[in-house]
């Protein structure tokens, strides 16, 4: 068992730090080019630019809908409970090309809203193929995995705490700003994060929702590596967004530490 | 008299921690042994070895004349009940039961007849299909009874079995589990912290301490006569009189201590070895005057009415506070002298190694 | 508190809207008559449905598709079960490392994962684009599920309950049959839905492993999508709803919901 698990994921290691010379799908000898390549072409900034934004654009907008929703699972219980968690859990179980469909046929320039503003006489918007449609499949796509992060730092949250606010005198929109809100940093840090990472990994939403005019990192990395068949550079590619992605969490998570130095 | 399990000399260690050290002992054949102890005194671990899910690092577990060291737990025929009781929550009480016959590969027919019976014997009859979660925590009890008593085992283990129960059930529990050993003739350990509940249920008491043991005796003995001051404070309240040993012999000692010259029951010492006399609260009586037998003064320093007794809290010369319990009312008041006198008979000389 | 909580139920009232708004949507397109979804609905067709059936890429996709991943799950649910019992119970440096390793193909990004192991299917010469490379790949992005929803049950799990079947008897082996394996099957059972749906519904790895032989229905569907709008795409939508909901049910049926949502959760 360890070798048919280890083994494929010990040689993506290996293969990605290798980056060999180009040849035919790779070949020797072992060399830095690629790396060298990726890292000074404008254009991969520009677009590793891009999934950044998308992702972090896509994580504060999840963040902002998924926090009342997930506040209010917390505190409901039984049948309302269950039917609140099946709405959250159903599009997370479903493929995610099918529910890109769905968007499509609300988004497109003939689909349901702007046939909707025609008839009410105003001028139809270009919803999709651009920034908007692919944040807003990406906001759908990856909004369950951030109630569910805050639904568990929620949950844990004694309701009394709040009680408690209220009876020294806060007010409720106080209360929750001073008490529940800080509490619950640690569910928006795991659930940022989440969101961040699956949103800028993401394929298969720019791609049907962006078409060609958003181009991301995953677009172009199986680009390299499925049509123009450069191996090496797609994994030199895939190396530097790992990294950088990872870099930026990682100054993330700091700046969160500090927000959240009291809750240890 | 056979012995159906014995010890000798048995180690366990983990890590750094000893957490029973060469510790011997003997089960006779039908008696219920308590072992008694502070938490983490090593019993618990004591019991793990005799089950083998612990293995000891030194010494033999005896089952008969047989060491079984290297059985694993299944072969060894015990029954084990444990301190949260762990019935199988997927099965009812009919199957967590019957697992144990099951196990055994016994035809179905006396499977039932089996399980039936000691059902009915721990009055769980009409239970059967219930889910341990569907049950109180007296019945989840006898169901842990029952699974462990139904495949007759060799020794029952049965690791603090009423911790968990509130108290008035705790203490019908007692007579239950002692009436219950003795009708089947059943061997069994009994693991407890309580001594209390060791007094009631024992034939005999073995006082676990630090992973050795320290004295092992019928409960009678053990209260009045402890082998040391830790198991004299640990089983029951004591007073201890601290002094040194003028004469010895026939198991009286007379001692020298703050307060005058005291006798009291004890192993023979020499003279002049240091010796705690130690007096049980309710052997020491409060008078106006001094009586026959072992005296000496005191002030009361507290007194509170406990219902069934009165307990005073006296101070002696030396600064030393003596409790003292006697039973019903009692009308000594704060501030007052007293005299007090116990009979050598219930005063115990213990060696004072510290 | 009134007009506090008033507003929290219309967010979260619209908040679900957006949640099941593109899923109603594509339903209705599979049911509706027109070849595009208006305003006013076009009347009822199963038309779409037919398309279905007899667009023979559809069918031999889906049915691939369901292959895998009941093939990739059952691998899973073993390995992932094994591991799980493996990281649990035993401490130290290994246990460790095994517990990062199984959670690591959710971690990383699939579309990494998926060049990695074409790559390395290419070094080990195994024959790229077939049911075999998918179904590792498959099972990769299937073993974390298992393993996390496994372990939660293990951390919970009360291990004086094998030592008192073993008292009473049982062997190791018994022991784990009638005793542990009875009482993890909640965590075995939620893990494996939610792998299997997973699985099904997998895309980059199967973009980068699958070739013409051997084409799982999502990327099937990708494919169409980029050049048609056409509601058969909506129709084997539906048919994959229908499919996942029932799976989601079983589970419900079986061992309860919240342990989908407890043993699914990161």
């Amino acid at each position: 068992m360890a070798v048919f698990f280890v083994a494929p994921y010990a040689n993506m290691l290996l293969i990605s730090f290798l980056t060999p010379g180009s040849g035919q799908p790779y070949a020797l000898p072992f060399t830095l080019a690629n790396y060298a390549r990726s890292v000074t072409d404008a254009f991969n900034w520009r677009v590793l630019w891009n999934t950044c934004w998308y992702a972090a654009l896509t994580a504060a907008i999840c963040l902002v809908l998924a926090y009342p929703l997930a506040y209010r699972l917390a505190r409901a219980r039984g049948r309302a409970k269950a039917a609140l968690l099946v709405i959250v859990l159903s599009p997370l179980l479903l493929d995610v090309v099918i529910r890109s469909y769905g968007w499509m046929i609300l988004l497109a320039d003939n689909g349901l809203i702007n046939q909707l503003l025609r008839k009410l006489g105003l001028h139809p918007v270009q919803l999709m193929y651009n920034a908007f449609g692919v944040v807003v499949g990406l906001t759908h796509v990856f909004l369950p995995f951030m109630v569910l992060s805050l639904l568990g730092s929620l949950e844990t949250l004694n309701p009394d705490i709040e009680l408690a606010a209220r009876s020294l005198g806060a007010r409720g929109w106080q209360a929750f700003w001073r008490v529940v809100w800080p509490l619950s940093l640690p569910g928006v840090f795991a659930g940022t994060v989440l969101v961040f990472v699956l949103a800028a990994s993401s394929y298969v939403i720019p791609s049907l929702l962006g078409e060609n005019a958003v181009l991301t990192m995953p677009l172009l990395i199986a680009q390299r590596v499925l049509t123009v068949f450069n191996w090496p550079s797609g994994a030199a590619l895939a190396m530097f967004m790992s990294v950088f992605v990872l870099g930026l969490v990682g100054v993330y998570a700091v700046l969160m530490n500090r927000a959240m130095r009291g809750l240890r | 008299m056979t012995s159906t399990l014995a010890l000798k000399s048995v180690t366990r260690r983990f890590g750094k921690v000893t957490a029973v050290d060469a510790l011997s002992m003997e089960l006779r054949e039908g008696e219920l042994l308590a072992v008694l102890g502070p938490s983490g005194c090593g019993k618990t671990t004591t019991l793990r070895l005799i089950a083998g899910f612990e293995r000891p690092d030194g010494g033999e577990v005896y089952f008969g004349d047989r060491p079984v060291s290297a059985l694993p737990p299944e072969r060894r025929d015990i029954g084990m009940v444990f301190q949260n009781y762990a019935l199988f929550p997927h099965l009812t009480v009919w199957q967590n039961v019957a697992f144990g016959l099951q196990m055994r590969h016994l035809p179905r027919v006396e499977v039932a007849r089996r399980t039936a019976e000691i059902l009915g014997r721990v009055q769980l009859g009409g239970m059967e299909d219930r889910y341990p979660r569907q049950l109180s925590g007296g019945q989840q009890q006898r169901t842990a009874l029952a699974r462990a008593l139904v495949i007759n085992p060799q020794i029952l283990l049965l690791d603090e079995p009423l911790a968990n129960l509130d108290a008035k059930l705790r203490e019908e529990m007692r007579f239950f589990i002692r009436s219950l050993q003795r009708d089947l003739g059943i061997t069994a350990l009994y693991v407890t912290h309580d001594q209390a509940e060791a007094m009631v249920l024992a034939d005999r008491i073995l006082v676990m301490m630090h992973g050795v043991v320290q004295q092992l005796d019928a409960p009678e003995a053990v209260y009045r006569r402890p082998a040391t001051a830790e198991v004299a404070s640990f089983v029951g309240l004591s007073n201890f009189l601290p002094g040194e040993v003028a004469t010895s012999g026939g198991g009286l000692l007379s001692v020298q201590t703050p307060h005058g010259a005291l006798l009291c029951q004890g192993p023979d010492l020499p003279a002049g070895a240091p010796v705690q006399v130690m007096v049980r609260p309710e052997s020491i009586r409060p008078a106006a005057a001094p009586e026959s037998g072992n005296h000496l003064a005191g002030v009361v320093v507290e007194r509170s009415f406990l219902g069934n007794l009165t307990d005073y809290r006296i101070e002696a010369a030396g600064a030393t506070v003596l409790r003292v319990q006697v039973g019903g009312a009692s009308a000594w008041s704060v501030g007052e002298h007293v005299a007090l006198g116990f009979e050598p008979a219930d005063a115990w000389g213990i060696p004072d190694h510290g | 508190m009134g007009r506090g909580s008033r507003w929290l139920g219309v967010a979260v009232g619209a908040v679900c809207v957006f949640l099941l708004l593109p899923i109603v949507v594509v339903i209705l397109t599979a049911f509706n008559a027109g070849s595009y979804l208006r305003f006013p609905p076009q009347g009822f067709s199963l038309r779409w449905f037919v398309s279905f059936a007899h667009n023979s890429t559809f069918t031999s996709s889906f049915l691939f598709s369901l292959e895998l991943a009941a093939l990739a799950t059952a691998l899973a649910a073993v390995l992932g079960t094994l591991g799980a019992l493996f990281a649990v119970r035993h401490a130290g440096r290994w246990a460790n490392a095994l517990r990062l390793l199984m959670v690591a193909p959710l971690e990383l990004p699939a579309i990494l994962t998926g060049v990695a192991l074409l790559i390395f299917f290419y070094g080990i010469r195994l024959r790229t684009q077939g049911l075999m490379t998918l179904l590792i790949g498959h099972t990769l992005i299937c073993i974390p599920f298992v393993f996390l929803a496994v372990s939660v049950v293990l951390t919970h799990f009360d291990t004086n309950l094998e030592e008192a079947a073993r008292s009473l008897g049982a062997d190791g082996w018994r022991t784990f049959l009638r005793v542990t394996l009875p009482l993890i099957k909640v965590g075995i059972v939620s893990g494996a839905t939610l792998a299997f749906v997973s699985s099904f519904g997998e895309f980059p790895i199967s973009l980068l492993l699958s070739g013409v032989q051997a084409t799982p229905l999502p990327l099937q569907l990708f494919d169409y999508l980029r050049f048609s709008f056409d509601p058969t795409a909506a129709a084997v939508g539906t048919v994959n709803i229908a499919l996942t909901v029932s799976v989601v049910l079983l589970t419900e049926r079986w061992v309860g919901l919240e342990s989908l949502y407890r043993g699914g959760r990161r």
